[in-house]
């Protein structure tokens, strides 16, 4: 009796190593996915474009921060420094009153209006790359 | 002073408040109708609802009081609490809106998936409505006492039955409908007597006020404790206006994040008109009315001044006017307030293991906004009256320490965990809550008295450094679905992922 060319899977010998092979002998057919479904699913290129949608609203709002605080948040250290501010008139009302009591407010809604602008425009744009086909269409 | 106008214009705002809200009241039928007005109330609507609810009786005669007695200073607070409205739309508006939660504890609840978290959230939104309503309760028994010659009770009592009712009829839809006339009530009481009064002052000769340099001039005495008192203030309103629970239960109205933001711009629009004014009246106030200074009464200045400028009926038809604004100012604050608090406190009524299943929400919100109103109205009844801007601030200062790191922290940064939020929310809790105590019972004065009194500068610092080290040393336990919040959070309503109810 000569020994069998490849061992019979069914009765394989104590300690023999057998060799698995799949029936199916091609690659898997490559697999669209959607941003959508990438950041829905947690993936690593889902995270990608959460985290840089989340820094760009971020660096608006610390954007408006820094501009109220280098302007309005900084008047009383501006009136401190330099008392002879109250010496200028618009009319007759000291220059500190109409900047206080009138002048900081159309700033805050230009702020506002600004800051609404830019964080709708990223939002479009994330929109943009996560379902392109959908937002090309007229938006209501 | 004849009291038959004033007693008409306050009845005049109670009926029309009420009958607005039993107007509501067929329109809400369901829990979401009752406590968030369904979410469907388009930003116009809700911008002027904002507004009318945000004007309390701080802004419509606290600032004029204050500018009375203190002078180019004071301005800050109106502009504290417009600023405080832009950091609100740059840092929560949307995102708390898209969070899809009732209330801040929700909030806390679900960002942070502690049940612990959302419990002490639950104190301090009590703890900041309490300190809230007492000056509003005791501003309305004042204006009684100015115009009626009513005991100080009667104002303060009307207003919380008022407010008790309204809520058990229609909870939060009516109340929409009811705060948003009302922001164009208190426009127009401000407005109309204004134009009458710089009319009868441009006739006596346009006088200037009596000249202090202190007065006139922003930091006209600059001490360094005058400097730290400016900038409490300016810290207090600027993070204070985001915690509020009465403001923030007003973004979950808004259809989506977009309408939030946009409704939040018709707010800054709207209030920014409105701080226009009570700078006037406390200049005119200068001129006219010193002598309320020291009686102690220089919030009355606004209803004061058109009897001494006008004689006759047209005085008293302009001093009726400026009670009904101030009542409507009032009953929308209180009303949002009370609302905002009776909502989480109802939440956890039908929660609890006695009621459990027996009673339903709504029941129980009514049953919340009896008990959330009655400590405020023994308080206002028996404490000390703190001029009412001031007294305001002792809320903006908890709101600022508390909520505003955990709003800010929790929506942009992953890192918050459950243990350091709590960690942040009790210490600078703890920290703020010592103003109202130091103001009210002791005498400190010099730099201790500032720094007690006015304690946003340390303890706004206090909640956040609190907050972010808490949860760097408690990493491992970062909520697991964290990412998940995050995409609810940051991303636009009408891209397809999450999808949600």
């Amino acid at each position: 009796m000569s020994k069998p060319q490849s061992p019979d899977p069914a009765e394989p010998g104590p300690g023999q190593r057998v060799r698995v092979t799949s029936s199916q002998a091609t690659a898997p057919a490559h697999v669209r996915r959607t941003v959508g479904e990438e950041i829905d699913e947690a993936t690593g290129v889902g995270e990608v474009y959460m985290r840089s949608l989340i820094r760009s609203q971020f660096r608006a709002a610390v954007s408006v921060t820094v501009t109220v605080l280098l302007t309005i948040a900084s008047l009383p250290l501006v009136f401190a420094a330099l008392p002879g501010l109250n010496d200028v008139r618009v009319g007759p009302i000291p220059l500190p009153w109409v900047v206080l009591g009138a002048g900081v407010y159309p700033a805050v809604i230009a702020l506002g209006w600004l800051y609404i602008r830019y964080a709708e425009r990223a939002e479009r744009s994330f929109a943009a790359l996560v379902e392109p086909r959908r937002s090309k269409r007229p938006r209501r | 002073m004849n009291p038959t106008w004033g007693i008409v214009a306050v009845a005049a705002v109670s009926i029309t408040t009420l009958v607005i809200g039993a107007f509501g009241l067929r329109l809400s039928r369901t829990t979401s109708d009752f406590y968030v007005a369904s979410r469907s109330v388009s930003p116009g609507l809700n911008g002027s609802a904002i507004s009318g609810e945000y004007l309390s009786a701080a802004s419509f005669l606290g600032v004029a009081g204050l500018i009375l007695v203190g002078g180019a200073d004071m301005l800050w607070y109106p502009i504290g609490w417009t600023v405080g409205y832009l950091l609100l739309l740059v840092f929560v508006a949307a995102p708390l809106r898209r969070s899809g939660a009732y209330t801040i504890p929700d909030f806390a609840q679900s960002r942070l998936q502690s049940l612990a978290a959302r419990r002490v959230s639950m104190v301090v939104v009590v703890g900041i409505g309490w300190l809230y309503l007492m000056p509003q309760f005791q501003g309305a028994g004042l204006t009684l006492q100015t115009v009626l010659d009513a005991p100080r009770w009667v104002g303060t009592v009307l207003v919380a039955a008022i407010v008790t009712i309204n809520i058990s009829l229609g909870g939060m839809r009516s109340i929409t409908f009811v705060q948003a006339f009302q922001y164009w009530l208190k426009l127009t009481a401000l407005l109309v007597p204004l134009m009458f009064l710089l009319l009868a002052w441009s006739r006596d000769g346009e006088p200037h006020p009596v000249q202090s340099q202190a007065w006139l001039e922003p930091l006209g005495v600059a001490t360094g404790e005058h400097l730290y008192s400016v900038y409490a203030v300016i810290l207090a309103t600027f993070l204070g206006t985001m915690g509020l629970p009465h403001v923030v239960v007003r973004f979950y109205t808004n259809p989506d994040g977009r309408a939030a933001r946009r409704t939040t711009l018709i707010v800054l629009l709207l209030i920014s008109a409105f701080y226009l004014l009570p700078t006037f009246y406390g200049v005119l106030g200068r001129i006219y009315a010193s002598d309320l200074i020291a009686a102690g009464r220089a919030d009355t200045v606004a209803l004061e001044l058109p009897g001494r400028l006008i004689a006759g009926t047209g005085g008293e038809l302009l001093t009726a006017m400026i009670t009904a604004g101030a009542f409507a100012a009032f009953l929308s604050t209180s009303s949002g307030v009370t609302m905002a608090i009776s909502g989480v406190v109802g939440q956890a009524i039908a929660a609890q293991r006695p009621a459990k299943g027996r009673i339903s929400s709504i029941t129980a919100l009514r049953l919340a906004s009896v008990l959330c109103i009655s400590v405020p109205l023994v308080l206002a009844l028996n404490a000390d009256s703190v001029p009412i801007a001031n007294s305001v601030v002792f809320a903006f200062t908890l709101a600022a320490s508390t909520f505003s790191p955990l709003l800010i922290l929790g929506i942009w940064w992953r890192g918050l965990t459950a243990i350091g939020a709590i960690a942040g929310l009790i210490g600078g809790g703890i920290a703020a809550a010592t103003a109202p105590f130091v103001t009210l019972v002791s005498d400190l004065d010099g730099w201790a008295g500032t720094l007690l009194s006015q304690p946003a500068i340390w303890s706004v610092p206090i909640g956040f450094s609190l907050m972010i080290f808490g949860s760097l040393l408690t990493r491992s336990t970062r909520p697991t679905n964290v990412g998940r919040t995050m995409v609810r959070l940051h991303t636009p309503e009408r891209v397809n992922v999450d999808r949600r109810y």
